[in-house]
């Protein structure tokens, strides 16, 4: 790879919070390169699509879309219909269809390739949603809410299976590692539990065998991510600090913590190769750390206001 | 209704609708403070006070709609424009989105087969470590050194939502000359102090010039400067410590205070930014611009040398001059000009009883003159030209003067308005110029209706000659 061919062109790197914009930026350079706008609402999850065109920003009783190949500073398609926050949102590893959880105890899956939302899809729980991950099997959704209950939602059968790992305790995010080995929850005490996922064959579903627990942080952990090899896990928390561990046996590997003036870290994401990781901070600002070293190598300021969420996505 | 007999009730209606109708709210201003000394007033002025009376409104003698608040303000609009402009906005917006509903299907019959399909991921293969984009990129840049201006990108207004900001054209003093022309827009964010601006717009320059020559936001000032990037340097630049929001200007010149200058009070934390290199980088540019220092320098010492002259121009000075005249011999004559009048005495010379006519005093209230110039520069003396309205009364008019009238009005005269006379003097150089320049100077000061007429009545003269010649 020469440097010449070394350009931002291909990475995407987006912040939102609640100053009501979404900004992208230059990775290198910490220059912000577009700012959109998200007057409604603050921004509660970003996600880019997987044919990188555009970017959902998950905010209160709408999903808004952006197109990010032009210069438009406002959404493109609105996905209306909730009444409460969007919490979370994802897609399907194709595009064929967006999730999305909300404060309105409901899980819903957006066709989305047909222009009007054809065959959509809801899932009820008892409690405010605050996390959806997607299996990578593609048709195993798992919710959490604040009654502390993650819910295995089968997209084919409708079936569900629910899993308590603490009483009393909110469940704030939940992932699944890329590998599908492992499945990793963290809750508003700053524990981290951890299960081992035996996948089914066909029509089986996800088996999940308890495998581990921790104390992540001391105060509420707020968002958990696996590297892209599966090797890390990466927490956020409002100890304002985000922590790596080793996915073998959960052992803390780095800090990253800058002193002066960062705030709770809300959102995370590591490059493609898991060598670098973003965080999201309330102070306003992004930063970029080397996750072998755990200093911090870039910062992106720009956010009048926390930054709640971000999304990235990788070249290669 | 018994309140209409209540005097109280009806002094304090009065009141009241003179405080509503006034939307200046000075009648609130001036009203408000004396309601309680008028009430105890009419007290003592009745004979008989009622008592039922006196019970009831003895309070309530504003009425129950009016809120007396202790900030006189002007009578803030209703923001219903505003309003409506916003949701027009917001209508307009949303015409350009593509909406999509929710609606709740209940038949999942028509659900497609291929919308879920489970992939197999017992093979998922983890991609190798191999570096990705981002690594490569960030290890590429590694050197860059974080840009010092960073901190202040959240003063950014570009593109902000619900937070007033305000735009500004910047000249930047500090660019070459051929690059200066045109001003780089900022948005910035109304809240944002002059020392975050000044951070916000190095911030900017950075981005396209480089870091290097950029010191520390103190090191700089913004001044007052014209649509065309001349810099206003009568004013002081902006405090930096003052909001943004307390000055009206959009047009702003970024400028390098020089060492010494401005960066005493504050402690210079910017030296650690370079390195020697680029000291003498910012050393050379400390000369050139030392050089435009001096230039400036004598230009503010011409500046306050042609105030002072302005300002003594109507203080009264007496030059010696000669008048001259086609007709007669000339005499020596002292002006005396103030911002009132011109004198213009004969010096009594020996033997003047022997002249044929005698010389008398002249004097001009100013605003009868028009005209003051230099008509001819000889090499030892220099002539010229007082010209005036001869319709305004010069007080005595002396023999003299018609005589001088008759030779020379011919020439000036203009059917429709005033006629033009003038006197013509010599004297040497020196004299002549400052007397000159001092009549000027008065003249511009006061603009007569003389002075505006007999510049307008030249001007179509000159026009008039123009055209006569196109036409040859």
């Amino acid at each position: 790879m020469t440097i010449d061919s070394l350009d931002n062109d291909n990475i995407i790197l987006a912040t939102g919070g609640y100053d009501h914009t979404i900004k992208l930026w230059q990775t290198h350079t910490g220059i912000c390169t577009r700012t959109l706008q998200h007057a409604e609402s603050q921004v509660n999850a970003l996600e880019i699509t997987p044919d990188r065109q555009h970017l959902a920003a998950a905010s209160y009783q709408h999903i808004y879309m952006y197109d990010l190949t032009s210069n438009n500073p406002n959404a493109i398609v609105n996905y209306e219909g909730t009444s409460k926050n969007v919490t979370c949102v994802g897609f399907q590893e194709d595009g064929k269809w967006m999730y999305s959880g909300g404060e309105d105890s409901r899980a819903r899956i957006w066709d989305l390739r047909s222009r009007n939302n054809q065959c959509p899809k809801i899932f009820e729980v008892q409690s405010p949603i605050n996390c959806v991950a997607l299996h990578p099997n593609q048709v195993e959704l798992f919710v959490g809410d604040q009654n502390g209950i993650i819910y295995r939602w089968d997209l084919r059968t409708d079936n569900n299976e629910q899993l308590i790992p603490e009483n009393d305790a909110m469940i704030l995010d939940v992932e699944i590692s890329p590998d599908s080995q492992l499945m990793a929850s963290v809750n508003n005490k700053g524990r981290c539990y951890i299960w081992s996922l035996i996948s089914g064959v066909i029509d089986t579903p996800t088996k999940m065998i308890p495998k581990q627990k921790f104390e992540a942080h001391t105060r509420h952990t707020l968002k958990c991510k696996f590297s892209p090899d599966s090797n890390l896990l990466a927490t956020t928390s409002a100890d304002t600090t985000a922590r790596i561990w080793s996915a073998d046996h959960f052992t803390l590997l780095q800090e990253l913590k800058q002193t002066e003036s960062q705030r709770w870290v809300w959102d995370t994401a590591f490059s493609a190769d898991g060598q670098y990781i973003f965080t999201a901070s309330s102070d306003g600002n992004a930063r970029l750390w080397n996750v072998k070293t755990g200093v911090m190598e870039r910062e992106y300021a720009g956010h009048q206001k926390a930054v709640t969420s971000l999304a990235f996505r990788d070249a290669s | 209704m018994a309140l209409y007999d209540n005097k109280y009730w009806l002094l304090s209606h009065i009141r009241n609708s003179f405080i509503s109708t006034d939307d200046t709210g000075m009648c609130e201003l001036v009203m408000s403070g004396e309601r309680r000394d008028i009430q105890t007033h009419l007290k003592s002025m009745e004979p008989f006070p009622d008592p039922e009376s006196s019970e009831d409104d003895e309070d309530d003698f504003e009425s129950f709609e009016l809120q007396m608040d202790m900030d006189f303000k002007i009578r803030e609009r209703s923001n219903t424009a505003a309003q409506i402009e916003k949701l027009e906005l917001a209508r307009k917006r949303s015409a350009k989105m593509r909406n999509i509903k929710w609606e709740h299907t209940q038949d999942s019959a028509t659900q497609d087969v291929d919308l879920f399909v489970k992939k197999d991921v017992s093979h998922n293969k983890i991609q190798q470590n191999k570096t990705s984009k981002l690594s490569a990129l960030i290890q590429t840049h590694a050197d860059t050194p974080k840009n010092p201006f960073m901190e202040y990108a959240k003063f950014d207004g570009t593109g902000q939502v619900n937070i007033p900001t305000k735009k500004y054209k910047i000249y930047l003093t500090m660019l070459p000359p051929q690059q200066r022309n045109y001003p780089m827009p900022v948005c910035c964010i109304s809240s944002s102090k002059v020392k975050e601006l000044i951070g916000l717009i190095l911030l900017k320059f950075s981005y396209n010039y480089g870091t290097a020559n950029l010191k520390d936001p103190n090191h700089y000032g913004l001044y007052i400067t014209e649509e065309d990037g001349e810099v206003d340097s009568d004013f002081p630049c902006l405090d930096y410590r003052e909001p943004i929001s307390k000055f009206g200007f959009n047009c702003l010149g970024l400028v390098e205070h020089k060492e010494g200058t401005k960066s005493v009070s504050f402690p210079d934390d910017s030296t650690t930014l370079f390195t020697i290199e680029e000291m003498n980088r910012t050393r050379t540019i400390s000369e050139k611009s030392k050089a435009d220092e001096n230039k400036q320098m004598e230009n503010d010492i011409q500046a306050v040398e042609d105030h002072n002259r302005l300002m003594e121009a109507p203080l009264y000075h007496s030059f010696r001059a000669f008048m001259l005249s086609k007709v007669k011999p000339k005499i020596e004559v002292n002006i005396g000009v103030s911002g009132e009048r011109i004198e213009i005495d004969p010096v009594p010379q020996k033997g003047s009883k022997l002249l044929p006519f005698k010389a008398k005093a002249i004097s001009h209230p100013i605003d009868s003159i028009a005209d003051c110039e230099i008509t001819d520069i000889r090499t030892n003396r220099t002539c010229f030209r007082i010209v005036y309205g001869a319709n305004s009364a010069s007080i005595p008019n002396s023999n003299l003067d018609s005589s001088f009238s008759s030779s020379t009005s011919s020439s000036l005269q203009y059917p429709n308005t005033t006629s033009y006379k003038n006197y013509d003097f010599e004297s040497n150089h020196v004299t002549a110029n400052d007397l000159v320049q001092k009549v000027k100077l008065i003249l511009e000061l006061k603009t007569s209706s003389t002075r505006v007429e007999y510049l307008a009545t030249k001007e179509k003269k000159l026009q008039k000659k123009k055209s006569f010649h196109i036409v040859k």
